[in-house]
Formats: structure tokens, sequence, C-alpha cells
């Protein structure tokens, strides 16, 4: 078991484990926003899907591997952070941009550190909702709070930012990396970030106009 | 053949006496300089003015001063290797800054690089890394057919623009985690994508990649600020198939 507990604790290897459970995330993102998106069919649609979802027997262990991905994906980063930190005891007195860097690559814990914040208050108020009944009335009721529909779009800005550098830079950390196939992963994870920031932002917008 | 007009500047550079004084940012005035003079030889003429004035000179490294032997350094004006894709330090000229500009002149910073003096810095943990793995085996002897190991062109080409890297360490200090994975990628490329390194390839990734860590380099990020300064134009290609050596070594090889 040595060479395990030395492939996870070695720099390469922590970033694999970040790579592969943001990743997944994403997967996660896709399902999520597709299932958010029946709120546009109505109360009756989105309910009829929320309590499908509810009912599938296969939701808890679901819920707990997500859990899991989450809290490795953060505890990954954060240990990949400080020593990243850690590396650099002197700062420059002047720092240019060569050329390599984007907002997004630039600003990856700050952008997760929001979604952390986003995360525990979305969990809370959704998740574990007091009254459970009606879903749709649910969200649509806490979106009138104008901070909170806010809040929720400012998160996924950044979940935007986020992704338009983690994306990619989750492949390349896994070694997928090709001229034939690179650019096009690098535009897909630009389109996949915009769609889903889009995508999850456009509802709070939608029920707090309405 | 006409002279051209000669240009002031305003430097600011990192003076630090030794690795255990604080060091500060100091003022000097370049003044008189020609176009065509090179960054390293404004830093002479400098140096010249200051040693005149029973000054001490500013302590910089360089040796060949023609782009091969990686032994310049500097971030200049927040840059590795200056201002200009694809050249160190040596080969920057003064035409590259406006006439009266102020220019901002410091050693590389990284944890893995301990400063000396000024803007020299101890750059032998690349040495170390090199020393865990950063080598072919084989004995010497008479030469080997030409022929005996084949390599497609296309692969000895990826393998030599790999071997380009001249160990300068622009790429750990651009990159803002201090990170050296587009050195140790470039070196473990380069033998691993030829039959000469297959015997070592395995224990070469993790020794390397393990010396890496050990001398306190950070982690790659994927930003790719290495790439944009990197002297040489190492791509980052070469650090996704370290990635790809190092899965594999860990989870394939009997290492
Ligand atoms: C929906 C949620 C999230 C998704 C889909 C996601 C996705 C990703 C992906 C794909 C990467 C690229 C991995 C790589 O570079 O190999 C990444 C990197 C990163 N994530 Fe997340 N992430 C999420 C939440 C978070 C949270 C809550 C944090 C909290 C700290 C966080 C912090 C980071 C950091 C710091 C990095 C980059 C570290 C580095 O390469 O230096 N992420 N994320
Ligand atoms: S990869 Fe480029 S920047 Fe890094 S040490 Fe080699 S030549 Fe210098
Ligand atoms: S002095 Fe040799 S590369 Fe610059």
């Amino acid at each position: 078991m040595g060479w395990l507990f030395r492939t996870l604790n070695s720099s390469i290897g922590k970033k694999v484990q970040m790579a592969l459970s943001g990743l997944l995330l994403c997967g996660f993102l896709v399902t999520h926003l597709a299932g958010n998106l029946f709120l546009y069919g109505g109360r009756e649609m989105f309910n009829h899907y929320a309590k499908a979802l509810e009912e599938n027997p296969l939701l808890p262990a679901a819920e707990i591997g997500l859990l899991l991905l989450f809290l490795l994906h953060i505890a990954t980063a954060l240990r990949v952070t400080y020593g990243n930190k850690r590396a650099r005891p002197v700062a420059y007195a002047k720092t240019a941009c060569a050329g390599g860097k984007t907002i997004g690559s630039a600003t990856m814990v700050f952008s997760g550190l929001l979604l952390l914040a986003f995360l525990i208050v979305h969990v809370k108020t959704f998740r574990f909702a007091p009254d459970r009944s009606d879903l749709y009335a649910m969200v649509m009721a806490a979106f009138q709070n104008k901070l909170y529909a806010g809040f929720y779009v400012a998160a996924m800005a950044a979940l935007g930012l986020h992704l338009s550098h983690g994306f990619w830079s989750g492949f390349q950390t896994l070694g997928a990396d090709h001229p034939k196939y690179t650019p096009w992963i690098k535009r897909l994870g630009l389109a996949f970030a915009a769609a889903v920031a889009f995508g999850f932002a456009s509802i709070p917008i939608w029920a707090s106009l309405r | 053949m006409t002279e051209k007009a000669k240009r002031n500047y305003t430097l600011k550079v990192w003076r630090q006496k030794d690795a255990h004084d604080a060091g500060r940012m100091a003022e000097y005035r370049a003044e008189g300089i020609s176009p065509d003079a090179s960054f390293l030889e404004m830093l002479d003429i400098v140096n010249e003015q200051l040693v005149r004035k029973g000054e001490d000179p500013i302590a910089f490294d360089s040796d060949c001063r023609e782009g091969i032997c990686g032994m310049c350094s500097c971030v200049i004006d927040g840059r590795a290797h200056g201002p200009g894709a694809a050249t160190a330090t040596c080969q920057l000229h003064m035409r590259a800054f406006e006439d009266g500009a102020t220019i901002v002149v410091e050693p590389f910073r990284a944890r893995a690089f301990p400063p000396v003096k000024d803007l020299v810095v101890d750059r032998s943990a690349f040495d170390r890394i090199i020393a865990s793995g950063g080598f072919v085996s084989v004995n010497v002897g008479s030469a080997p057919d030409g022929n005996t190991h084949l390599v497609p062109h296309p692969v000895a080409e990826k393998a030599m623009d790999a071997a380009a890297c001249i160990g300068c360490g622009a790429c750990v200090a651009a990159c803002p985690n201090a990170s050296a994975m587009l050195f140790v990628a470039a070196k473990i490329s380069q033998l691993s994508l030829l039959p000469q390194g297959q015997p070592e390839r395995a224990a070469r990734a993790l020794n390397m990649l393990k010396r890496m860590e050990d001398e306190d380099f950070g982690n790659c990020s994927n930003h790719g600020e290495c790439e944009a300064v990197c002297p040489k134009e190492i791509k980052l290609s070469n650090i996704a198939r370290t990635n790809r050596e190092f899965i594999r070594a860990s989870v394939c090889s009997d290492e």
C-alpha cells in the first residue's frame, strides 16, 4: 500500500485527484442543471421531477458520493494551494502577465472559496428546507429575496470563471493532451463554463423578475 | 554607419548583500546607453560606474551571453528574461526599452532558489533533480550502428524540442506557484521518448518528480506562464506527457 499512499500524496497525485473530482463534479452540474430547467415547465412538471428524484432509492448513495467528491476536491485544492504559496516566500515587486495565465486561472482558489460559501447556503436553503411539500413554491419564494438571488448569480459567475480554466486544466492534468484535440477541449471548456453559468443563473433572474 | 542616439534609463535593482540580508530595491541611472547594447552590457556599464565610485557592483549571473548556457537570469519589468519571446536575458537588447524608461530588475524568486547576492540565486536544486534521474545508463565504448535504435522522425523532433531546455529556471521564476514542472517535464520527455531512455523510464519519472517536491517547488496549476517566458519555447504538452509518465509509472510499473 506504500505506493498508493505515496502516489496520492505526490504533487501530480494530488492534482489528479483534484482533476478527477472536478471533472466528475462537472458531470453532476449537467444533471443538476437539467433537473433545474424543469422549473421553466411550471409547478406540476418540476414537482413531479423532484418527487421522482426523491423516491429513487439510489439518491442517498448518490448524495454521499457527491459530498465525498466535494470534500476530496476542496481538501486537495487547499493542500495544493498552500504548497504553492509556500513555494514563493518573497513576492516580486513587479509582476506582469507573460500571456499564460487568465483571470480564471489566477483566481481558482477565490472562485472556489466563493463556491464553497455558496454551497453551504444553497444546501441549507434548498436541501434542508423546513417545508419540502411544494418544492416549486419554495424555490420561487426563495428567489423573491433579491439579495439571495444576487448572491446566487454572483456564485454562478464564479463557477463560470472557475470552469473557464478548470475544465481544460483537468484534462491537461490527466495527461489527455494532443494537438489533434486540445484546442477543442479548450473551446469546449469555455462553452461549457458559459452554458453552465448562464443556465443556472437564468433561474434566479427569471424567478425574481416574475 | 551613423551612431544611433544614446538612451538614458532609471534602474530599480534588487540589492541584497547575502542570503541573510533582508534586501531592498535601489535606484540607479544608466546613461548614454546604445540601443544596440545588450541588457547585460548595460548592467556592465552601470557596474563600471559603481566600481569607479567605490561602490559594490551589482552581482548578476551570465556566461555564454548567446542564449545557450542557461546561466543568465533576472525578472525584468515583471517578466522572467524580460520582454521579448524566446530569448534569454543575454539576448535582450536595450532597443526593447523606450528612452527614459524605468526598468525594474529582480532576481528569480522561489523557495527552491535561495538568494546568493543581489540578482544571483542558487539554482543547484535543478542539478539535484538531474542527478536523481535525468540521465541514461549505457555502456560507453565503440559507437553503436546508426540504425540499431529506430526512432520515427516526429518522435525524434519532439525529443529534440524537449532537449532544447537550457535549465535556466525562468519557468520557475514566472510560475505563480514557483513550480519546476516545465523544466522537469522537458528532461523527462526528452529521455522517455527515446529508446535509450526506456530501461529507466518509470524510475526516472518517479525519482525526478520526488526530488522536485523535496526541493520545495510548487505544484503545476496549468497557467502556462512558464511556456510564455521559456527562452527555448518548451511546450506545455511536455507537462501533460509527464503527468502520463507519472501515472503510468505509479500504476503500471514495478517501481
Ligand atoms: C461545482 C463545484 C466545482 C467544480 C465543478 C470544480 C471543478 C474544478 C476543476 C475541473 C478543476 C481543475 C483541476 C485541475 O486543474 O486539474 C478545479 C480546480 C480547482 N478547484 Fe474546483 N471545482 C468546484 C468547486 C471548488 C471549490 C468549492 C473549491 C474550494 C476551495 C475549489 C477549488 C479549486 C482550486 C483551488 C483549483 C485549482 C488548483 C490549482 O490547480 O492550483 N473548487 N476545479
Ligand atoms: S523549460 Fe525553458 S524556462 Fe524552464 S529551465 Fe528549461 S529553458 Fe529555462
Ligand atoms: S548567458 Fe548563457 S544563456 Fe544567457
